[in-house]
Parts: C-alpha cells; structure tokens; sequence
C-alpha cells in the first residue's frame, strides 16, 4: 500500500509544509462549503495521518480554520481565512472520497493536490433547481390541506423567488439582502394571487411561497455542532440562520404592507 | 386502508421537497433517489406516529423519524463512500417547522409595532418553541447512530 509506504518515511521540512497546506486546503474547502465541524476535523485529522505526520490539531472558528502538523518533533501550523461559499454537497463529497483514496493507497502526496485543486464547483442547472423549488413548496402547501388553486398560486410564486435568489447570487449581495428580496417577490406574487381572487386561500399560500427561504441546512448544522462539542462553530451557525430568517421577516413584512394583505395574522 | 392512502400521499409529497432543497444543496445527482427516499420515509414515519392509533406528540415522533433516516443513511453512506449527512440533511427537509419559525418571528415583529397582547404572545412563544423543539429532535436524531453505534470510529 503506498500509504504504507509514506509512513514509513520521515517527512523533511518542505514535505511537511506541503501535508499542512493539503491540509488546511481539505479543511477549508469542507467549511466552506456547508460541511459540519466534526466532519471538516476528522477529514483534516485522516488526511494529514495518511500523508505521514504524526498528528493533525484543528481549531476551527466561524470564519477562519487553523491546522497545525506534528512531524519528528517539528510543528507547522497555518491559518486560511474562511469566506462562506453556499451550500455545496458536491464539493463535500470530492473531499471526503480524496481521503478515502488515499487511505485505500490509489493516490500518493501529488495525486491529492492535484485532485483537491482539480474540484470543481458542480452545480445543478438553474432552470431545474427554480422548477424543483416551485414544485417543492407547492408540495408544503399541499401537506397543509392546500387545494390545488392554492398550489398552483404557491408554485409561480417560490419558482420567482428562487430565480431571484439566482439573479442575486452573482452580483456578490450580502446573502441577507438577498434572502429580504426574495422574501418579497414571493409574498407579492401569492398576496397579487389573494387580490386578484384567483381562489388560493391566503394564508397558506402566503406561508407556503417563502419556505424555500427556510435556512433548514444551517439550523440543523448549528444544532448537531453543539451536540457534538462545537459550541463556538454551532452558535455562529445558528445566529446567522436566525439572522436569515429575519431578513426573510422583514421582506414578508414589506410585502404584506405593499399590497395590503395582512394574510399571515 | 384510508390511512394506508394518507400514508402514500404524505410520502409522495414529502418526497418532492427533499429532491427540490437537494437540487440547492447540490446534492451529486446520483444521490438524488436517496434524498427522495429519505424523505418519504422519514415524513411518512413521523405521519403514522403523530396519527390516530400511536398519537405521540410531534418532537418525539421527529426524534424517532430522524434517527430511522439517519441509520439507514449510514448504511448507504458506506456503499456511495460520501459522509451521510451529504444526503440526509435534504431529506430531514420536508420535517423542518418553516411556518411555526416564521409565525414566531413575524409575531415578534407585530408585538413590537402594535404593542403586547396574549393573542401575539401566545403566537410568538408557542410557535417558537415548536420549531424550537423540533429543530433540536431533527439535528439530535441524525446524530443517534454516532452517539449510540460510532463512537469512537468513522461512519465512512
């Protein structure tokens, strides 16, 4: 096994430094991507081990991940900033498989850099996500007793949301304004439905069209991180879902005060 | 058999929204059936628990659909060789209490523009801590299998 192989050479300095850059490259790249902490930790931890140090220490904070290697007495350490990228579960499992390869011996220390360099940022296409969201919360509405007047209603409006949220993405917004806009495209189009009496029952079409803008990955992520001992990470998670959702708040607000359609209350 | 019928409709609707919030996570394509799957059983199962014969309250039945989504995750996680949660999450999607989150919030909002009255608060604290209580059963019960099974060693 080539892993085998690299432990039982001692790394000199440069080679050192590079298992620590490969490192914190597979850490950053985890977090920034929408990985939980005990997941960017443990990858880091079995990468470094698996390249030849003795041990990886990772420290991560909420916009920044620290790695530091222990090789033959000698510690490197080094710190990237971290900048959210958006959910990516593509990318996670580029990162994770690296690993695996790695520890299964089908790559060596120039296989992984090349590999984690060579990711790339899979998305779906634009026009199917837009559709699978409409879809998806016509099928909330659905589930709350909604009649199919009500889905259809609920359909164009998060389908209009969504693309928005994509129109945004681009122009490089602060992720609030983007979900406040969204928030508002959304609750105009299902209070213009209420208005024009087009049959959708307020209330769950009102509600249904903004739950695209739930922030369900973050809050679930914040919580399982403090479960499992990452109270820093899990609060920073958990305050800026929060803070999403009150973006989102405030842009259902302004619509419902537009078109004067009070149909959450 | 009504039920039986409920049952079917309440999979089959909660299966789009996993696919739809898997397709914004950018969950690989491959992995789509899985998130499909996940959440029809997991908003299927919590359906017959919260229903007539069972009638558990709504966290606990959260709790125990959680974990059955995230067990079965784990052993799938092991044959596709990417983290569990890479296709969970999406299916705990269709579980998660948007409009109790919401409703809180919004509550919160009139109390401080038109002043306090039970009827607000009574909203804004029940609601909150609805989604409050079932955020927390949905994140712990995908924990279960690393908490109870895989405590000292890797799920993948």
């Amino acid at each position: 096994m080539l892993s085998a192989v690299v432990k039982q050479v001692t790394l000199d300095e440069p080679g050192q430094r590079e298992v620590t850059r490969l490192c914190v490259q597979a850490a950053l790249t985890l977090l920034q991507h929408g990985a939980e902490s005990a997941l960017v930790e443990s990858v880091a931890r079995r990468l470094g081990v698996a390249l030849g140090v003795e041990s990886v220490e990772v420290a991560i904070m909420a916009n920044a991940v620290t790695v530091t290697t222990l090789s033959g007495g000698q510690c490197v350490t080094t710190v990237r900033r971290n900048e959210d990228r958006g959910i990516n579960m593509h990318v996670v499992t580029e990162v994770q498989r690296t690993m695996l390869d790695l520890e299964d011996g089908r790559l060596d220390r120039a296989g992984v850099a090349e590999r984690l360099g060579a990711i790339r940022h899979f998305r779906h296409p634009r026009w199917l996500v837009a559709l699978g969201i409409g879809l998806s919360c016509a099928c909330f509405a659905a589930l709350q007793k909604g009649d199919l007047r009500t889905c259809a209603v609920v359909f164009v409006a998060s389908m209009l949301a969504m693309v928005v949220r994509q129109l945004f993405a681009p122009l490089h917004f602060n992720p609030l304004v983007t979900f406040f806009a969204a928030a508002f495209v959304a609750t105009s189009v299902a209070a213009a439905a209420v208005l024009l009496e087009l049959g959708a029952t307020a209330k769950i079409a009102m509600a249904s069209s903004v739950l695209l803008l739930v922030p369900g990955f973050p809050l679930i992520n914040g919580v399982s991180d403090m479960v499992k001992g990452y109270i820093n990470t899990g609060i920073s998670r958990l305050v800026f879902a929060l803070m999403l959702a009150t973006a989102t708040c405030g842009g259902i607000l302004l619509g419902m005060a537009v078109w004067n359609t009070w149909g959450w209350s | 058999m009504n039920l039986l019928l409920a049952l079917a409709q309440d999979m089959a609707l909660a299966s789009v929204p996993a696919v739809g919030f898997a397709l914004v996570f950018n969950v690989p394509s491959r992995m789509l059936g899985y998130c499909a799957m996940g959440g029809a059983v997991g908003h299927g199962l919590r359906f017959l628990l919260v229903s007539e014969p069972v009638r558990m309250p709504i966290e606990w039945a959260t709790l125990l659909a959680a974990a059955v989504v995230s067990l079965i995750g784990v052993q799938l996680a092991r044959r596709l060789r990417a983290h569990p949660k890479v296709f969970t999450v999406a299916a705990m999607i269709p579980m998660v209490p948007g409009v109790p989150f919401f409703s809180a919030l919004l509550a919160i909002v009139e109390i401080n523009r038109e002043g306090l009255t039970d009827a607000l608060l009574q909203t804004a604290i029940n609601s909150g801590l609805r989604a409050l209580f079932i955020i927390g059963a949905l994140a712990v019960g995908l924990a279960i299998p690393g908490l109870l099974f895989y405590r000292r060693r890797p799920v993948v």
